[in-house]
């Protein structure tokens, strides 16, 4: 990502000093690299390579194969897999593009709030922090089909004759899932986008609203173009989170009513830890991990072409 | 006109964030039996009963222990070796610095399933299954990384000529780091910290896996397992739910400039 | 530097939390057990094990608590079971998961403690068996049952398409004058994705002359008889017999529907009949009626109750095997069983004790409907990989029942993914292992 680097390292004057500096720089890395290689990449590694592995502990009596592709074709061949799939996509497009949108508003509405902007930071700040179970279990009460007051609200409201059973459904179910992420992580993308407004020049509002441009001008032909960078750095960051989801819904569905709402990595869950099938786990953990890599591989190369920055300062 | 209403608008979303605190609040503090008659927004009587039932019944303290030594101790380890690195990648020249910043950011990426199975295996080779080590260590995973990718923003933010002021008064490269810039980045690393616990606070699925009963149970884990011989007792998860929002909401109220500096900034340098 | 060093406090902290784990000051050698540890079933647990440590004060028995819900006691069993932790050394299992965890290899054959395997019901010690030997020991019976307000409906339906006329005549009836509305709910059952509603199925499959399994080993829930269970099922939830919210329920939030008085029939285990005849707790106290589910109408079917329960068994890594079974043959001894029925209502596995004059006083449910129904219960198929097939068989069942896909079509994928997995397994009938 920062071709720099090398070239200013080998074009120094005094090659010992660089030596001295190459070799403090390995050691002060080195342990960290070190934890993250062992704890990190080579599990990943290990699961590559189970993966072309017939391996259940619950059938010890067939021992542990090498089957080549077959955990693969299995995969393929599995509607179950397939849906899977569906529901991540689906969950990622919906609650990230809402997540966009609301967070958009609200960084524009903190933006302008002259007071109370602390106030409003830590309202948001908090559904943020804590923890997604927490989250998950929050959403599940206000949703219940008994006592839950969303039920109360929308009866009494008119809209709603009778209490909806939020979570038998399977459209319905989807409703309190996505709200919640959508609370728990629009503050997040709020910040983001607040910060990159924040580093927009204002003359050039000022210059547009004198040369008459309405507000909904100034919105998308400034405004939206030049927050560009922050606005596909949050989608990176939240479409990344959004495919891997597993505590919101584990606790808040536990992906029904049937398998209605299973994300992958809720069905590789199950594979793994409740089925005990370590090489068709593993196979599916090594498909999830290569479309987390291939969008961030696409995304990277959009924010590369958007800020030629590099991360550099030297 | 214009300005109410986008304050009204602003005001209202803002109840919206909050409504689901509130509610969970009011209902932590009511009793069991009227908690499932038609909800008012006003509460009517308020209890302790669920938070009494938690700590006496239910032993939540046992959780929030090994939460905060779990977490405690990942937040130490990581910052102490995550700042020596960080230095390194912001501050030294050497080759290969940007491949290994590369392989920390994609290992950020990793969805966290996928090494869900090799760990189990490598954790029960070193017999640390359900033991803290065993917890630390799968966190480092996606603690390590995400601590050296902050520290690395801060340092790179930190002015050059202090440090450049130490070296020409003959301080070797390993002084200046101490000396100088770590001082400088102590804001910088005091924000990380409490990213990095807010994070390992927050964990769910390496708990889950890795943890055999309720004697290591971190937070997380024993709330989404809670289910009692009476239906589920929404009062006490309730409790149990703020109880484990209440330090890092306090965390992020005392620190809430920073943490959205920690965040924005990392973010945007990423 | 003040945080580094704390870093290095805590870490150091840490290496000695981690080391010294084990650290005891109590000799005696302990036995762990683990299983239901709340409320009243908690509570005859602990005091068992203190009359047992009573008569063996050489041993310390303790309990480890694990979650309520079955999926997730068995996955945290399984994540114990993997690791081959020595402890907990007895399990409280479900009755499905004997052969499952037998044939992993996690636990240890009973046959050399010549347990008395004659003195229970034959059907739950089959239940037990793997390959020829005994690998956990009955500790109750649980039959599912149907349970009906006999102030609604004075004589139990005698077929199944009585059970929905029956409901739906209560519900749109009057009520005891004076008295609170009629119920809203005609019949509650188990309809979580969960393991429950396989039993509830099975009982309604049984009831239309179906069966999970044939003789030959082949899943054939997408026979007629098994869309027709399904489907029955499916349209009591679609014309208003039974709630919508059976879908995310379990036993406890039917019986507390049930309990308040808002159901006119439920599908219960036997625990629920001691509850709902305490007064002080229920609302209709003394207005229960017990029965099992009856067959339908021209089908083949016979009345039905599934076969569940609690067995305990040795895990094989325990360090303390001998002491593990000297607490077992405590637990599943006939005066613990009396007890455990007088204390929770839960059924004993020996049939000499349903002739024990405390037993008849411990059943509200009648000693006469019990053992008929124990003597009749259906078992699940005995093969080590129930969970998975059951697990695809919720999910068949949940989706058409949620009106997601047809019980047709549904059961026809779910018995196709079964046998793929039983022919994969390699075991011959789903019975023995190669």
């Amino acid at each position: 990502m920062n071709r720099r680097d090398g070239d200013t390292c080998s074009s120094t004057p005094d090659d010992s000093l660089a030596r001295e500096e190459r070799r403090l720089g390995w050691t002060l890395v080195a342990p960290a690299l070190g934890v993250v290689l062992l704890v990190a990449i080579a599990p990943l590694a290990w699961t590559v390579w189970e993966s072309f592995h017939h391996h259940d502990l619950r059938m010890p009596w067939l021992g542990r194969s090498f089957v080549g592709l077959a955990n693969y074709r299995e995969l393929l061949g599995t509607p179950r897999f397939w849906a899977s799939l569906a529901h991540t996509a689906f969950f990622a497009v919906a609650s990230v593009s809402l997540e966009l949108i609301l967070g958009l508003v609200l960084a524009l509405a903190m933006q302008r709030a002259s007071r109370g902007r602390a106030l409003i930071r830590a309202t948001v700040l908090v559904p943020w922090a804590l923890p997604t179970v927490v989250a998950a279990l929050l959403w599940r009460f206000l949703f219940q089909s008994d006592a839950g007051v969303v039920n109360a609200v929308l009866i009494a409201a008119g809209v709603l004759d009778q209490p909806v059973v939020w979570l038998a459904g399977t459209v319905t179910a989807w409703v309190p899932v996505i709200l919640a992420d959508v609370w728990k992580t629009t503050p997040f993308v709020a910040l983001l986008l607040l910060a990159g407004l924040q580093g927009i020049d204002p003359t050039l509002h000022e210059s547009a609203a004198i040369d008459g441009a309405g507000r909904w001008r100034v919105l998308t032909r400034i405004t939206l173009p030049l927050l560009r960078p922050a606005i596909l750095v949050a989608l990176v960051f939240r479409t990344l989170d959004a495919i891997r989801v597993f505590d919101l819904i584990y606790v808040l569905t536990g992906g029904g009513p049937g398998t209605a709402t299973e994300p992958v990595a809720l069905y590789t869950f199950s594979a793994l830890m409740q089925n005990l099938r370590f090489g068709y786990g593993a196979a599916l953990s090594v498909t999830i991990f290569a479309v987390a890599f291939l969008l961030a591989v696409i995304y990277v190369r959009l924010l590369g072409a958007d800020d030629g920055r590099g991360g550099s300062t030297t | 006109m214009t300005t109410w209403l986008r304050r009204g608008a602003l005001a209202f979303i803002l109840l919206l964030f909050a409504f689901p605190f509130y509610w969970a609040i009011v209902a932590s503090l009511t009793p069991e039996a009227s908690l499932f008659q038609a909800p008012s927004l006003v509460p009517r009587t308020l209890v302790l009963d669920h938070y009494r039932a938690l700590f006496t019944e239910r032993d939540f303290g046992t959780p929030i222990r090994n939460s905060l030594i779990v977490a405690g101790a990942t937040t130490a380890l990581c910052i102490t070796l995550g700042t020596l690195a960080a230095y390194a990648l912001a501050r030294l020249r050497f080759r290969g610095r940007s491949a290994v910043l590369g392989a920390l950011l994609a290992v950020t990426m990793f969805p966290q399933i996928s090494i869900v199975s090799p760990l189990y295996i490598l954790l029960r080779a070193l017999h640390l299954l359900d033991t803290y080590p065993g917890l630390v260590l799968p966190y480092l995973t996606f603690a390590m990384p995400l601590t050296v990718w902050l520290l690395t923003t801060y340092f790179r933010q930190l002015p050059g000529e202090l440090e450049d002021a130490a070296r020409v008064d003959g301080a070797s490269r390993w002084q200046t780091f101490t000396r100088v810039l770590l001082p400088l980045a102590m804001p910088g690393i005091a924000t990380t910290a409490i990213l990095t616990f807010i994070y390992c606070w927050n964990e769910f699925l390496f708990a889950l896996s890795f943890t055999l009963g309720p004697e290591r149970w971190t937070v997380p884990v024993a709330i989404a397992l809670f289910r009692g011989q009476y239906q589920v007792p929404w009062g006490q998860i309730l409790a149990a739910a703020v109880v484990a929002t209440a330090p890092v909401a306090a965390l992020v109220l005392a620190f809430q400039r920073r943490i959205v500096q920690g965040l924005t900034s990392g973010a945007v340098k990423g | 530097m003040d945080s580094l060093a704390a870093a290095c406090r805590a870490s150091f902290l840490l290496l000695v939390l981690g080391a010294c784990g084990g650290g005891r000051a109590d000799p005696r050698p302990v036995v762990t057990i683990s299983g239901s540890a709340v409320g009243d079933e908690g509570a005859i647990l602990r005091r068992q094990m203190d009359r047992f440590m009573e008569l063996h004060p050489a041993v310390r028995v303790e309990l480890r608590q694990t979650p309520d819900d079955a999926s997730q006691r068995h996955q945290l069993y399984v994540q114990w079971l993997v690791a081959r932790a020595e402890d907990p050394d007895v399990l409280q299992l479900d009755v499905v998961w004997t052969p499952e965890f037998a044939a992993a290899g996690w636990l240890s054959p009973l046959d050399r403690f010549a347990p008395e395997a004659a003195a229970f019901f034959p059907a739950t010690i089959e239940a037990n068996r793997w390959d020829g030997s005994l690998y956990a020991m009955p500790w109750f019976v649980d039959v599912g049952l149907l349970y009906r307000r006999t102030d609604l409906v004075p004589e139990a339906p005698v077929s199944l398409e009585m059970l929905p006329a029956l409901a739906r005549a209560a519900m749109a009836g009057a009520g005891a004058p004076g008295g609170p509305p009629p119920p809203a709910a005609g019949w509650v059952w188990q309809g979580a994705r969960y393991e429950g509603l396989v039993t509830v199925y099975l009982e309604i499959l049984t009831a239309h002359g179906g069966r999970i399994m044939d003789d030959s080993g082949r899943v054939v829930v997408d026979d007629p008889p098994g869309v027709d269970a399904l489907t029955f099922m499916r349209d009591a939830i679609r014309r208003g017999v039974s709630p919508r919210e059976v879908l995310t329920w379990h036993e406890e939030e039917t019986r507390f529907a049930f309990q308040n008085g808002d159901a006119v029939f439920m599908r219960n285990w036997p625990y629920a009949a001691a509850l709902l005849a305490d007064s002080v707790r229920s609302q209709v106290a003394g207005r229960v009626g017990v029965s099992t589910i009856p067959a339908a109408r021209g089908s083949g079917g016979r009345p039905a109750s599934a076969l569940g329960g609690a067995q305990l068994a040795i895990n094989a890594h325990s360090d303390v095997p001998d002491l593990a079974w000297l607490l077992v043959s405590f637990l599943t001894a006939p005066e613990q069983m009396l007890e455990r029925a007088e204390a929770v209502g839960q059924l004993p596995p020996r049939p000499a004790l349903y002739d024990d004059a405390r037993l008849a006083a411990a059943l509200p449910l009648g000693v006469r409907v019990a053992r008929e129904a124990v003597a009749s219960a259906v078992p699940r198929p005995v093969t080590p990989l129930w969970s998975e097939l059951s697990e695809r068989l919720q999910i068949a069942l949940h989706s058409a029942l949620a009106g997601q896909v047809e019980p047709g079509p549904a059961l026809h994928t779910a018995a196709a993914d079964m046998n793929a997995l039983l022919e994969r397994s390699g075991l011959r009938y789903g019975m023995n292992a190669p």
